[in-house]
């Protein structure tokens, strides 16, 4: 063999192993495009609109995520592996800061999700009033953030890569908003609070999907330099001797 | 002005398991990480299987590596970790090998 240069040897192997740790490459480029597609779904008229959603934009809202999820699993292991598996070494500061942006996913997932649920109740009883006075009294929200507090971060950190799981959060918190709010806003007559509640929220339904483009863009630009990476560091490899 | 000796002893201190360039290289890499599989070794040392197997032997007798035995499906998979020893070794190499060689800028 030839005289190993060291430091490059030692460089190579934390590359290659930061692809089995947390960089998905051309998974992250796709689900950029996913995510920036999702949001000109959302964009759409037909879309927006409360009476009917189309049954392909609801069908990709529905399974895109997952079929991302499970199209990632496979890119990993047909793609980013081809060399076999390198476990990283632990790397104290990266955890640190996974953690910190797991607690802050974890957080806007619950404000999010308690929007939501609260919409949807506003929504349910105002179209069924009957159905109000059978329901317990709205206290019972409140244990719902402790709730999530205790089980979002765990499930987010199940997944080996929490910036491209934010992608697909973005997605599913996409599709849920107008599933639970718009569906039910335009059929009730707007009662006090509701109204204001529902253009707050339709206003943060805006900034998100602006969002989730610029997020999907970044996306994509940074799965495609990690390809690259990962394309050079096949490059770096030297011949294997016979025998 | 009389130049210095070079200190033979200190050349001659140099852990040989760890000089040898093959497994300097496998050390190398495995400190890097927390666990390699042999594939991965083979292709970035450019050494053959026999070689690489022959050097880890070495290294393992050593104690400066544990291997891995595992099962991906039915396909066996071998897989080293450097152990403290082991790093301990790099190490104290690194730090021999700097002491010996020349200062920047001069001969």
């Amino acid at each position: 063999m030839t005289t190993p240069d060291l430091d490059a040897l030692a460089a190579l192997t934390r590359d290659y192993a930061a692809f089995q740790a947390r960089k998905s490459g051309l998974a992250t480029a796709l689900g950029g495009l996913a995510a920036l597609l999702l949001a000109l779904a959302a964009l759409s008229p037909r879309f927006m609109g409360a009476t009917f959603m189309g049954r392909m934009v609801v069908e990709y809202l529905v399974w895109v995520p997952l079929v991302w999820l499970g199209l990632k699993g496979a890119l990993g292991r047909g793609l980013y592996r081809k060399l076999g598996s390198v476990v990283a070494a632990p790397d104290v500061r990266y955890e640190r800061r996974r953690w910190f942006w797991i607690l802050g996913l974890a957080l806007f997932l619950i404000v999010v999700l308690l929007s939501a649920v609260y919409a949807f109740s506003q929504g349910f009883f105002q179209a069924n009033p009957a159905r109000a006075a059978l329901c317990p009294p709205p206290l019972w929200i409140l244990a719902m953030p402790p709730l999530y507090l205790l089980a979002t971060p765990w499930a987010v950190r199940g997944i080996e890569e929490a910036r491209v799981y934010a992608v697909l959060v973005g997605q599913s918190i996409l599709w849920l908003i107008p599933l639970f709010l718009f569906s039910f806003a335009p059929t009730v007559p707007p009662r006090s609070g509701w109204g204001s509640f529902g253009n707050a929220a339709g206003i943060g339904l805006l900034v998100l999907i602006g969002t989730i483009q610029i997020w999907g863009a970044l996306a994509m630009i940074r799965g495609w330099k990690e390809h690259r990476e990962y394309l050079a560091i096949l490059r770096s490899l030297p011949r294997v001797q016979e025998g | 002005m009389p130049q210095p000796k070079p200190d033979l002893h200190a050349i001659l201190d140099l852990d040989r398991t760890v000089h040898e360039p093959a497994r300097l290289a496998i050390l190398t890499v495995l400190s890097a990480a927390e666990s390699v599989e042999f594939l991965f070794l083979q292709r970035v040392t450019g050494l053959s299987k026999g070689n690489l197997s022959s050097h880890t032997q070495k290294l393992e007798a050593a104690g400066y590596l544990e291997t891995l035995k595992a099962f991906k499906g039915r396909i066996p998979a071998t897989s080293f970790r450097i152990t403290e020893d082991g790093r301990a070794a790099l190490q104290t190499y690194h730090r021999q090998l700097r002491a010996l060689l020349p200062k920047e800028g001069k001969p």
